[in-house]
């Protein structure tokens, strides 16, 4: 029985993976029309399956093949001064020893200081550069000095906003700022029209699947789910199946009647301690 | 005015399914043109990965999983089909745990469909590197020891024994560096892969991000970009696959037909607003007349 399991699982594997992932987009899309148990229920299971898939990547990709296997199969052992280093994070949780974790936190934020340090440098001075726009690119005078120009003016503009060394009172620098603040204001309409265009494109992928990929293959599951419905219901090599679907509807219908009468009980209690 | 003033109010609800409906519309016509019009930076993008030689390697490096799927899968695949067309060899690394297996299959499926045509193979024209944590010691990795930092690929084995990194060691031997993300990686990339070897970077954002790419395409630091999938659409119009349908095509779309609803959507809240107002000042008016 396990064999034919496997077969059918196996065989199925492909209709089953979109049958799941259309139930989860389903699921998780239902939560447009207001907030149920059924969202929630697959927004944990999608949390959990992350964690859970995060945690076997981490350790079959990096920890097992860099750390535990070089460690312990291949000798070399100072890999352990790893685990030591990783370990002292958890001392945060002792009021006692808090301080070990505090070696190795500290020891992290000069690296990330020293990190960002250097980002700086590579990534923000080429652009300081950049920013020294000649007027007449190529020493021709023409669109490139209008982009230069509209460049300055938005730079100058925007950058008289930010300066709060002293109050906006000069005419001319009030109006600069304020001109500031509109091209700012237009800077993040562009980027909230992003946003929005992300964010369709997101749902067109998840409709996509539903349109493209799922409804054929339901379409085709369901005209082979009959089939395999009136082979259960009527062949007598399914017998077991029927027995077994029988005896798992019975365990069903019990365990709702107890769950019912039991809600039903805990209403009635609440009920009586109200009055 | 009343229906305009009613517009107001409709239930949010209502929303969301007439925006469903209208994205349905080209989704299941599934149209085959693609954009006409190509943007600059697309343009710079596909030049330089068209110009790298047969000798170097470009690197794909991607940090994103499914839940952006819709935006980066289409400019993945839209590179790697471009490459294996040309014959230049690449290997992708994935720094997302679920987006290693995605890319793979990605590959994978290009692979199968451009192995009769084009001949191409796995290990000789494309590598996938597996998923790697991202850190400062990896990303120096790929320009001073790419084999031993990548150590081993996808399938187990060992990188520097594939015929597809033959002469490839550091980055003396790499062409270009695409980053495709949905994360703020593009600074450490830049700062610790492509910046001090002089690399050239390509960059590939989810739609969020691609607007504050701009000022490192004006300073040079990016030399080209794909946005999203409508910048995957364009570089496949370049890759001429103008007359067939893609995942990016359809997207793009569907992507001008929600524009355009929801354009229209806009207008008429705007006159319901006004609408709503003007009526709010004529009772006023009325009330104090009385």
């Amino acid at each position: 029985m396990t064999e034919t399991m496997a077969g059918w699982l196996a065989h199925n594997s492909t209709s089953i993976i979109i049958w799941c992932a259309a139930l989860c987009t389903f699921a998780i899309y239902s939560v447009l029309y207001a907030e149920n148990r059924f969202f929630r229920l697959f927004e944990h299971i999608y949390i959990g399956l992350a964690s859970g898939y995060g945690v076997y990547i981490t350790w079959s990709e990096i920890l097992g093949p860099k750390w535990w296997i070089p460690m312990i199969y291949k000798g070399q052992w100072y890999w352990m001064f790893a685990a030591v280093a990783g370990s002292m994070f958890y001392f945060m949780y002792s009021n006692r020893h808090v301080w070990i974790s505090r070696i190795i936190f500290g020891f992290f934020m000069g690296v990330t200081a020293g990190g960002m340090f250097r980002g700086f440098y590579e990534v923000y001075f080429p652009q300081i550069g950049s920013s020294m726009k000649p007027l007449a690119p190529g020493g021709h005078w023409g669109w490139g000095t209008v982009s230069a120009v509209v460049f300055y003016a938005l730079m100058f503009s925007a950058m008289t906003y930010f300066f709060f060394s002293f109050e906006h009172k000069h005419p001319v620098v009030a109006t600069t700022a304020k001109a500031g603040r509109w091209f700012l204001m237009i800077g993040f309409g562009a980027i909230f029209g992003a946003t929005v265009m992300g964010r369709l494109t997101l749902l067109i992928g998840r409709l996509n699947f539903l349109i493209n990929t799922w409804a054929p293959q339901a379409e085709s599951d369901t005209r082979r789910i009959w089939l395999a419905l009136v082979a259960v219901a009527t062949w007598p090599r399914f017998l077991w199946l029927r027995v077994s679907l029988a005896v798992l509807a019975a365990l069903l219908v019990v365990l709702l009647v107890i769950y019912f009468r039991r809600r039903q009980d805990l209403k009635q209690k609440a009920t009586g301690t109200q009055d | 005015m009343d229906i305009l003033i009613k517009l107001q109010k409709i239930d949010r609800r209502v929303i969301y399914a007439l925006v469903i409906v209208v994205l349905m519309v080209p989704l299941l016509l599934q149209p085959k043109g693609h954009p006409k019009l190509v943007t600059p930076e697309v343009h710079h993008a596909f030049d330089v990965i068209d110009s790298v030689p047969k000798d170097k390697m470009v690197i794909l490096s991607s940090f994103w999983g499914p839940s952006t799927e819709s935006e980066n899968g289409p400019q993945t695949a839209a590179l790697m089909r471009h490459m294996l067309m040309k014959g230049i060899r690449f290997g992708i690394v994935s720094w997302d745990q679920a987006g290693s297996q995605i890319t793979y299959n990605i590959g994978k499926s290009l692979e199968q469909e451009l192995h009769r045509r084009y001949g191409v193979r796995y290990g000789v024209d494309w590598v996938h590197f597996g998923y790697k944590l991202q850190n400062e010691a990896a990303l120096r990795g790929i320009g001073t020891d790419l084999p031993t930092t990548m150590e081993r690929e996808k399938e187990g084995k060992l990188v520097s024994t594939l015929p597809v990194m033959r002469g490839i060691k550091d980055f003396h031997n790499i062409g270009a560096v695409v980053e495709i993300t949905a994360s703020g990686t593009l600074e450490g990339t830049m700062t610790y892969t492509t910046q001090p070897n002089g690399l050239k970077l390509l960059y590939c954002p989810t739609a969020v991000m691609s607007v504050e790419a701009y000022r490192y395409l004006d300073s040079g630091q990016v030399k080209g970009m794909l946005n999203s999938a409508v910048g995957a659409a364009q570089y496949e119009t370049l890759i001429g696959m103008s007359n067939v349908t893609t995942q990016a095509s359809v997207t793009t779309w569907t992507l001008s037909t929600a524009h355009i609803f929801i354009i229209v959507l806009i207008l008429l809240g705007n006159l319901g607003y006004f609408a709503s107002k003007k009526a709010a000042r004529r009772q006023g008016g009325e009330a104090s007349n009385d």
